[in-house]
């Protein structure tokens, strides 16, 4: 099986390659700052400041979602999310978004939630269990 | 702390769950080394034996001992035992019977229980056809499930501060894992009310959806335990001919269980689509890839004795990224990169034990015997059937490891992190864009080999004969693919190179199995099922391309944002909807034609119209999306597609958002109480003017609105479409009329109000004029005018008859006469209701005080003359004399009666959703090639088997 072995080998190598090319499609977290400054689209993490003001109006524009992020840094934004405000967006814990810095906004075209567990807190379990 | 006696618990399911759990663990460890012990004393035939009988008795224990466990969750589960922790985890009151088995596996004991379930079936299926190698495949398979099953005893040890965990119990009860100050109490358990299960599973894909999958997972054990027994006692060709059974078996069910997976994903979830590169996802995907591998293998080495070491590391890698999959979805690993992976519950170390040694004990077999695994002196050639399978069989395993890679991405961060706490990890921008751009060129490479591979002959030594017949079918099958793949692109437009040549890699696959189907398949009967999984491969690739590439979205949001880019505004997918206004959206018209709601479930009807170039309609037809409430109706839980499916394509929609007064009723109150109403307080046939200006957004002027209500009508009766009679209630309506002028166009519109007291509360029925922003209700201090109390009046009684005068306080009052069962303003009857009216008139007014018999019980229903001050009761009547006992009382003149209108301007509408609507072509290609894959490999299995058992000398020969 000589013949299969170098075959084997080449495709270990381009998998080995590929997998390096990996490198190239991850980034680490990005913040504001370093957003504003390549202007490419990254991906960014922060958590929701829940007393700046936040627009979601449908009736006006059913794609546009406004809100202020606290990136990791500690820097505050305003975050233009071009679609409809998503389901618990209040409860989040933290935001990843996926997006570019435009002017002083974060455009943002992705977004994904972490919500607590409903279970994780489980005092929070008993206090619901025994509401009625 | 004094014992507390608690009532009301049912410990009877704890005690014998608890019970079995710890028999399904020894009877298993039992079983596991008698297995062990018959498999190394396989010389010695009669200890061997008895060693075996002894692994077969306890296995059989062990199967019933996991069958009781099981038993026992699903008994305290219907019978919704809330002291259990796993039951009110997952039960809830309105859980409907249908879906008790998700309810069973959502949690990770209920999943561990049913892959479980599946082993001890798959064993006593080995216990009774794996003859001669029972014993060694029955140890594998003991041993997994003494692992698994230590994940569910839930025993603790304690090493001084240092604590040992052994699993997670599902027969806990509440009190033993929270620790709450309800406990205190002896009667707790009435007060528990279940979680419920998760809507997003309420689906009837997740009732065949995981134990679909889950034997699939299950039953990668069997190869695994093959291989391994293959290895241990050295007979590296004999295994191989069973292990093709059942890895096919195991193929094709663990690929239908994904599939599964992608239809719940597309029926239920919202993201539209069938695959999203999730890490669930992947990690099921990837022990399929490796296993098909091996099947493509262990077919080369049946054929030619080619290929045994890499069939034996397929099957041992197959295994091992089952028990990888499991770690990374239960450990809590992933959680940031995936939406349905669990929580993690401590059980991190135990998988990782679970993994390690499997990854070891498949890594030193292989060391250990690997260079007395059999290498045919001869290499294959070029030029062979097995050479190509071979080269596809790898590409499917750069495949598999191209996505672990991918995938594993948070295990390198957690390790990196743990070396370097303030590491942050890295992600993957666009994890779709990035496997997508392997996996295409993997897919194209692997449907064009397995095209031509079948022209190809096994152990071909002398292709220049051949090479006429190979040559002449594969210039017929370019031809063909390429003249289709032309007429495919004629129907569905391919974005990019690529795409184009996958639509090619697709044809030519069908083409040149189908082609080798007819050549050959009366030869040989196998050939059937392979041709129907590379068929449904080619098939596949044309759907994917097909769906995703011409996915259309139909909701394309009609407002630009400036400064957006293309993409960006790709994403902006949603639109709002009136309902009952039409909307144009691409070539569709849509209308929100209504919604109805029950129970939690509220569904929504959009007529859907296509319209042809020329402007006729091409076809109409309803799409019913719907939302689910969470029990308080205070958000909405999940929202649910609907889909229309047509032979060439599939219209998807979902409910993207709802205006937030119906999303929770905290956030309609809070609307309701924010708004300002003014009071207009009208007799019937007034109106009211006032203005209201409006400043245009963005723009520096104001608009300046001429709103007019008029009290149109205004009754006793409580008359409102959406008011159901209840005994006792007291209520007003009113017909209102409102208009209003000014901006681009004048409204006018008519709406019914009322108000109604039940009980000693309160309920508004207003009227939301959507149109006009307008909101009008009946103010409540219609009561205080309304009702004056008889305690505050000063009664005369009167006994009169028919056509006499009497003078109250100077008030002279004509008893004209008995009105039978007179239809009134202020009293509403009832079927066997007897009643009469005493019909009183004083200065051109009149009243009809109402006496009522209803069922036996007399009473009396007062009336009033408004303007006069006048209050009248019919006390009784007297049938002999024909004489009425009244009693009348005067107060000072009352102005006639206003109602208080309460009319609240720029109200928020509530009658619209936003809504995404997605078009996929050729949907149905991908689910018929995929399906197809599955069943050719079941088909192969089946073949297979048949001809096993046709041939008896074969069997006995394998003895």
């Amino acid at each position: 099986m000589k013949k299969s072995y170098i075959l084997a080998i080449i495709l270990v190598v381009v998998a080995v390659v590929l997998l390096l090319q990996t490198g190239n499609a991850t980034s680490e977290y990005a913040n504001f700052a370093k957003a504003a400054a390549t202007g490419d689209k990254v991906q960014l993490v922060g958590t929701y400041v829940k007393d700046r003001p936040t627009i979601y109006d449908p009736l006006t524009d059913p794609n546009y979602f406004s809100f202020f992020l606290e990136d990791l840094s500690g820097t505050e934004r305003e975050v233009i999310l071009l679609m409809g405000k998503p389901q618990d967006f209040e409860m989040s814990e933290s935001i990843v978004l996926t997006g570019r810095m435009k002017d002083e906004q974060f455009i943002a075209s992705d977004i994904q939630m972490k919500c607590p567990s409903k279970y994780k807190d489980e005092e929070e379990m008993i206090k619901s269990l025994t509401e009625s | 702390m004094e014992e507390i006696q608690y009532i009301n618990e049912h410990l009877g399911p704890r005690y014998i769950g608890h019970f079995a759990i710890v028999l399904a663990f020894f009877a298993g460890l039992l079983s596991m080394v008698s297995y062990f012990l018959a498999t190394q004393h396989r010389g010695e035939v009669l200890r061997s034996r008895s060693w075996q009988r002894l692994g077969q008795l306890a296995f059989l224990a062990h199967g019933a001992a996991v069958f009781t466990v099981i038993g026992t969750i699903f008994y305290a589960m219907l019978n919704q035992y809330y002291e259990y922790q796993y039951v009110t985890a997952h039960v809830d009151g309105q859980l409907q019977q249908r879906y008790i088995f998700s309810a069973f596996w959502e949690g990770q004991e209920g999943s561990f229980l049913l892959w479980t379930f599946w082993h001890v079936i798959l064993g006593y299926v080995l216990m009774v056809t794996a003859r001669r190698w029972e014993k060694p495949v029955m140890a594998v398979i003991a041993s997994v499930q003494v692992v698994i099953v230590s994940m569910l005893l839930g025993v603790h040890f304690g090493f001084g501060d240092f604590l040992l965990k052994f699993g997670s119990n599902p027969m806990l009860l509440l009190r033993e894992t929270v620790n709450a100050p309800i406990f205190q109490q002896a009667d707790y358990v009435s007060l528990l009310r279940g979680n419920g299960l998760n809507p997003s599973l309420q689906n009837y894909w997740m009732t065949i959806h995981p134990p679909t999958l889950f034997l699939g997972f299950a039953s990668t054990v069997v190869p695994f335990a093959y291989a391994v027994a293959g290895l241990w006692t050295g007979l590296h060709r004999e295994w191989l001919r069973p292990a093709l059974s059942w890895s096919l078996f195991s193929a094709g069910i663990l690929g239908i269980g994904i599939l599964m997976g992608a239809a719940w994903a597309y029926e239920a979830l919202n993201f539209g689509g069938y695959w999203a590169w999730d890490p669930v996802e992947n990690t099921s995907l990837v022990p399929w890839l490796m296993l098909v591998a091996g099947v493509h293998t262990n077919l080369i080495s049946r054929a030619t004795g080619q290929g045994i070491r890499a069939t034996y590391m397929f099957y041992l890698g197959t295994f091992v990224l089952i028990v990888y999959s499991t770690f990374l979805t239960r450990s809590g690993v992933l959680g940031d990169t995936s939406v349905h992976a669990f929580t993690e519950m401590g059980l991190e170390t135990q998988l990782l034990f679970f993994l390690g040694f499997y990854f070891l004990l498949s890594l030193g077999l292989l060391i250990w015997r690997w260079s007395g695994i059999p290498v045919p002196p001869k290499e294959e050639a070029t030029s062979s059937r097995e050479f190509w399978m071979f080269i596809g069989s790898l590409t499917l395993f750069m495949s598999a490891i191209l996505i672990t890679g991918s995938t594993s991405l948070p295990v390198y961060n957690e390790i990196r992190a743990w070396f370097d706490p303030v590491y942050d990890g890295l992600t993957l921008t666009d994890p779709e864009a990035h496997h997508n751009r392997f996996q295409i060129w993997i897919g194209i490479f692997i449907g064009l080999m397995s095209g031509f591979a079948q022209y190809l002959r096994w152990r071909e030594r002398s292709f220049g004969k051949h090479a006429r017949y190979f040559a002449i079918h594969a210039a017929i099958a370019v031809a063909a693919a390429a003249l289709l793949t032309f007429l495919t692109l004629l129907w569905i437009k391919a974005p990019s190179l690529t795409y184009k040549a996958m639509v090619f890699a697709g044809w030519f696959a069908i083409w040149s199995n189908l082609d080798y189907l007819v050549t050959f398949a009366r030869k040989d009967a196998k050939a059937a099922g392979s041709v129907i999984s590379h068929v449904g491969f080619g098939l596949m690739l044309i759907g994917i391309m097909a769906s995703a590439g011409n996915k259309r979205v139909i909701s394309q949001n009609q407002f630009l944002m400036e400064g957006l880019t293309d993409d960006e505004q790709m994403a902006r997918t949603t639109i709002r909807l009136y309902e009952g206004s039409p909307l144009g959206m691409e070539d569709y018209i849509v209308t929100y034609v209504g919604d109805t709601i029950e129970g939690y479930n509220r569904k929504y009807s959009f007529d859907y119209q296509r319209i042809r170039p020329d402007g006729a309609v091409a076809e109409r037809f309803e799409l019913q999306p719907n939302v689910l409430y969470d029990k308080d109706f205070d958000k909405i839980a999940i929202t649910n597609p609907s889909t229309k499916h047509y032979w060439d394509r599939d219209v998807f929609t979902v409910i993207m958002g709802l205006p937030p007064e119906e999303q929770s009723v905290t956030a309609r109150q809070a609307t309701e109480d924010s708004l300002k109403y003014r009071l207009l307080p009208l007799a019937t046939g007034e109106q009211a003017q006032f203005r209201d200006t409006v400043a245009v957004p963005q723009r520096n002027s104001s608009i300046i609105y001429t709103y007019s209500v008029e009290l149109t009508d205004f009754s006793r009766r409580i008359q409102h479409p959406d008011y159901t009679f209840e005994p006792g209630d007291i209520g007003v309506a009113a017909a209102v009329r409102a208009s209003r002028s000014g901006g681009i166009a004048n409204h006018d519109t008519t709406a019914s109000v009322a108000l109604v007291l039940r009980e000693g509360l309160l309920y508004h029925f207003p009227a939301q004029l959507n149109d006009i922003a307008l909101r009008v209700r009946i103010d409540e201090s219609v009561f205080d005018d309304l009702i004056v109390r008889d305690s505050d009046l000063d009664y005369d009684e009167f006994v009169v008859e028919p056509g006499s005068t009497i003078t109250v306080d100077g008030q002279v009052i004509t008893f004209q006469r008995f009105i039978s069962q007179p239809r009134v303003d202020h009293f509403q009857p009832k079927d066997g209701d007897i009643w009469v009216s005493a019909e009183l008139e004083a200065d051109g007014a009149t009243m009809q005080p109402v006496f009522l018999i209803r069922g036996n019980q007399p009473s009396g229903i007062r009336d009033e003359i408004r303007d006069l001050g006048l209050f009248a009761h019919l006390v009784s009547l007297n049938p002999e004399t024909n004489e009425a006992t009244l009693r009348i009382a005067k107060t000072a003149p009352r102005e006639p009666l206003r109602i208080p209108l309460g009319v609240a301007l720029r109200s928020y509408r509530t009658d619209y959703v936003t809504l995404q609507a997605i078009e996929f072509p050729g949907i149905n290609l991908f689910w018929i090639g995929s399906t197809s894959m599955m069943l050719g490999l079941l088909l192969s299995m089946f073949v297979r088997i048949r001809q096993r058992q046709g041939l008896p000398g074969d069997a006995a020969a394998e003895q």
